[in-house]
C-alpha cells in the first residue's frame, strides 16, 4: 500500500534519513521505533509532505507522490497524529472532527462539503467521538481538555478525516496504564475495520503487543525490520538502544 | 446645555462613521490572523474599489444601491490580486519581504487612481441622504444610518461565516495551527485566497461607506484610512475581530467629539494619542486573547 524507496532527508549537514526502503502492506500495523534522534519523525512527516525529500520516493497505492502537497496526500487517505499535540485549541472538539472530515468529501458540493456538511456527516463525528470515549466533550474548546483527552482527541481528529493509512506518532506519550490499554484496543479495533497503521513509539509493551511487523531506525538507517519476536532477538537493535538508553 | 447635546451629537455621528474603520479594522486583524502578515495596501485597495464601482458604473445611471455592490465585488477581486501579486510568491520567512511588497501596492493603486481620475475627487452617491432621524434632541443622519447598518450586517454575515460553516471553521484552524490544518486536508493556500476575497470584499464595502458618508472619493483618502485602520487593529488588539469592531466605534466617536471641541487640526493628535496610551498600556489591545496561538 505504501512504498518508500531510497527516502532522504538532509537537514543542512544532518542525514535525518539516509536511503530508507520501506513497505507496508494493505492492513498491517507496523511499528516504527529506534533512539530519539533516529529519524522515526522525520519519515512520518516526509510521508505527510510537510517537507521535500532530498532524494527518493514516496509512492501510495502505485502512484508515486513525493511532490503532492500534504491536504491533497489526505484527500488520498494518509493521515495522522502529532507527537507533540496539535490541536485547534479555539475551536470545539466537534469543530476539531468537523474540520478533518471535510479532507475526503471530494465530489461533494460546495455547499455541502463546506457551508453545512449531511447529516450523515454529523452523525458519523458523534459516532467517532463516541468511539474516543469523548462525546460528553464535544462542545469544550479542544485547547481547555486535559491532556489524556487530548490525546484522545487528536488521534479522533486524525481518524475523523476517512484515512486508509494512517500514521500514529507517540500517541502513548504521557499516557498511565490504563490509557495505553485503551489504546491499543482502539488501535486493534481500527485495524479490524481496514485501517493500515504506522505506530511510531517509545512503549515497548504496546509496540510488541499490537504490532505485525516493525522496523528499527537509528541514525536515520534502518538497522532491522521483522516480527516483533525477531527484533526482540536481534544483536543490532539491541546495540543501538543500550548504545543511547544506558537507563531504559 | 446646548454644548453638551451638541457634542453628544458628534459622539453618535462618529460612532456611526466609525462602522468603517470597524471593517478596514477587521481586514488588517483578519489577515493577520490567518498569515501573520500585515497588509498595507488594505485602505488603498478598499479606496481603489470605491472608485472601481464608480469608473465601472460610469456609463448607466446606476442606483445606489448597485454601486455599493460593485464596490464590494470590486473589493474581492483586487483583495485576490493583491494576495498574487503582494504575498503568493514572496517568501513568507522574511517579515520584511512582504511588508514593503505591500507598501509598493499601495502606492501603486494610489498612482492608478490618481491617474485614472486625474486627480479629481469624484461625487459618491449615498442612501438616504436626505432622511433625518429626529431622536428628542438628536438628529441621526440617515445617510451614516445606512452605513452603520451596512457595516452591522456585514460583520454578523462574517461572523456566521466564520463561526457556523465548515469553511470558517477551516480558516480558524488555520489561523490556530497550520500544520495541522494542511494534515486535515485544508488547502492553505485556499485559505489565504478565500481570506483576502473576503477581506476585499469589506473592505470595498468600507470604501464605498466612506465615500458615501463623507460624499466624495479622493485619492488623498487612502493613507488617512491605512492609518486609521492600522490605529483600530492594534487598539482592538492584532487578531481580534471583537476587539477591531468595538476599536472602530471608539475611534470614530473619540475623533469626532475631539473634532467638536478642538477643531479638525487637532483630531487626529488626539486619536494617536489614543493608540499611543494603548501601546503603552495595554499593547494586547482591548480584549487582549487569554491564549494566544496555541
Amino acid at each position: 500500500m505504501l512504498e518508500l524507496r531510497r527516502l532522504t532527508k538532509y537537514f543542512g549537514g544532518v542525514r535525518a534519513v539516509d536511503g530508507v526502503d520501506l513497505t507496508v502492506a494493505e492492513g498491517e500495523i507496523l511499528g516504527l521505533i529506534g533512539p530519539n534522534g533516529s529519524g522515526k519523525s522525520t519519515i512520518i512527516n516526509l510521508i505527510c509532505g510537510l517537507f521535500p525529500l532530498t532524494d527518493g520516493e514516496v509512492v501510495f497505492r502505485g502512484t508515486d507522490i513525493s511532490t503532492l502537497p500534504p491536504h491533497e496526500r489526505v484527500a488520498l487517505g494518509i493521515a495522522r497524529t502529532f507527537q507533540n499535540i496539535r490541536l485547534f485549541g479555539q475551536l470545539t472538539v466537534w469543530q476539531n472532527l468537523w474540520v478533518a472530515q471535510k479532507a475526503r468529501g471530494q465530489g461533494r458540493g460546495f455547499l455541502r462539503g463546506w457551508l453545512g456538511g449531511s447529516r450523515h456527516d454529523r452523525v458519523a463525528i458523534d459516532k467517532t467521538l463516541d468511539f474516543f470515549d469523548l462525546g460528553h466533550k464535544r462542545d469544550e474548546l479542544a485547547g481547555n481538555l486535559a491532556f489524556g483527552e487530548q490525546r484522545r482527541l487528536e488521534f479522533a481528529r486524525a481518524f475523523a478525516a476517512k484515512p486508509s493509512l494512517l500514521l500514529l506518532d507517540e500517541p502513548a506519550a504521557g499516557m498511565n496504564a490504563e490509557e495505553i490499554d485503551q489504546l491499543d484496543a482502539r488501535i486493534r479495533q481500527l485495524r479490524r475495520e481496514g485501517v493500515t497503521i504506522v505506530l511510531i513509539e517509545h512503549h515497548v509493551e504496546l509496540v510488541m503487543s499490537v504490532t505485525d511487523r516493525i522496523a528499527v531506525l537509528n541514525f536515520g538507517q534502518k538497522i532491522a525490520e521483522g516480527t516483533p519476536a525477531e527484533i526482540q532477538t536481534n544483536p543490532l537493535v539491541r546495540e543501538a538502544y543500550l548504545g543511547t538508553q544506558t537507563a531504559a | 446645555m446646548l454644548d453638551l447635546i451638541d457634542a453628544l451629537q458628534s459622539v453618535a455621528d462618529g460612532v456611526l462613521f466609525g462602522a468603517t474603520y470597524a471593517l478596514l479594522g477587521i481586514g488588517f486583524t483578519l489577515i493577520f490572523g490567518v498569515m501573520h502578515k500585515i497588509n498595507l495596501s488594505y485602505a488603498a485597495a478598499s479606496i481603489g474599489a470605491a472608485y472601481a464601482s464608480l469608473l465601472l458604473l460610469a456609463g448607466v445611471k446606476a442606483p445606489p444601491v448597485l454601486v455599493f455592490l460593485m464596490a464590494a465585488a470590486c473589493g474581492g477581486v483586487i483583495g485576490a490580486l493583491v494576495y498574487f501579486v503582494a504575498f503568493r510568491f514572496i517568501p513568507l520567512a522574511n517579515p520584511l519581504a512582504t511588508l514593503m511588497s505591500t507598501v509598493g501596492l499601495l502606492l501603486l493603486i494610489d498612482e492608478i487612481v490618481v491617474h485614472a481620475t486625474a486627480g479629481v475627487p469624484l461625487n459618491y452617491p449615498a442612501l438616504f441622504s436626505d432622511v433625518v432621524i429626529r431622536a428628542g434632541a438628536f438628529n441621526l443622519r440617515g445617510d451614516l444610518m445606512f452605513v452603520f447598518a451596512l457595516g452591522c450586517v456585514a460583520m454578523v454575515l462574517l461572523w456566521a461565516l466564520l463561526y457556523r460553516t465548515r469553511l470558517g471553521i477551516a480558516t480558524r484552524a488555520v489561523s490556530q495551527q497550520p500544520v495541522a490544518a494542511q494534515l486535515c486536508g485544508i488547502s492553505i493556500d485556499g485559505v489565504n485566497i478565500l481570506t483576502f476575497v473576503i477581506t476585499g470584499v469589506l473592505g470595498g464595502l468600507a470604501g464605498a461607506m466612506t465615500g458615501a458618508a463623507i460624499g466624495v472619493l479622493s485619492p488623498l483618502l487612502s493613507l488617512p484610512l491605512t492609518v486609521k485602520g492600522l490605529i483600530v487593529t492594534v487598539i482592538g488588539g492584532l487578531g481580534s475581530i471583537p476587539g477591531a469592531i468595538v476599536a472602530g466605534l471608539l475611534v470614530g466617536g473619540i475623533e469626532n467629539v475631539v473634532q467638536f471641541f478642538r477643531g479638525v487640526s487637532e483630531r487626529d493628535l488626539y486619536v494617536m494619542m489614543l493608540l499611543f496610551a494603548f501601546l503603552v498600556f495595554r499593547p494586547g489591545g482591548l480584549f487582549a486573547p487569554a491564549a494566544g496561538r496555541d
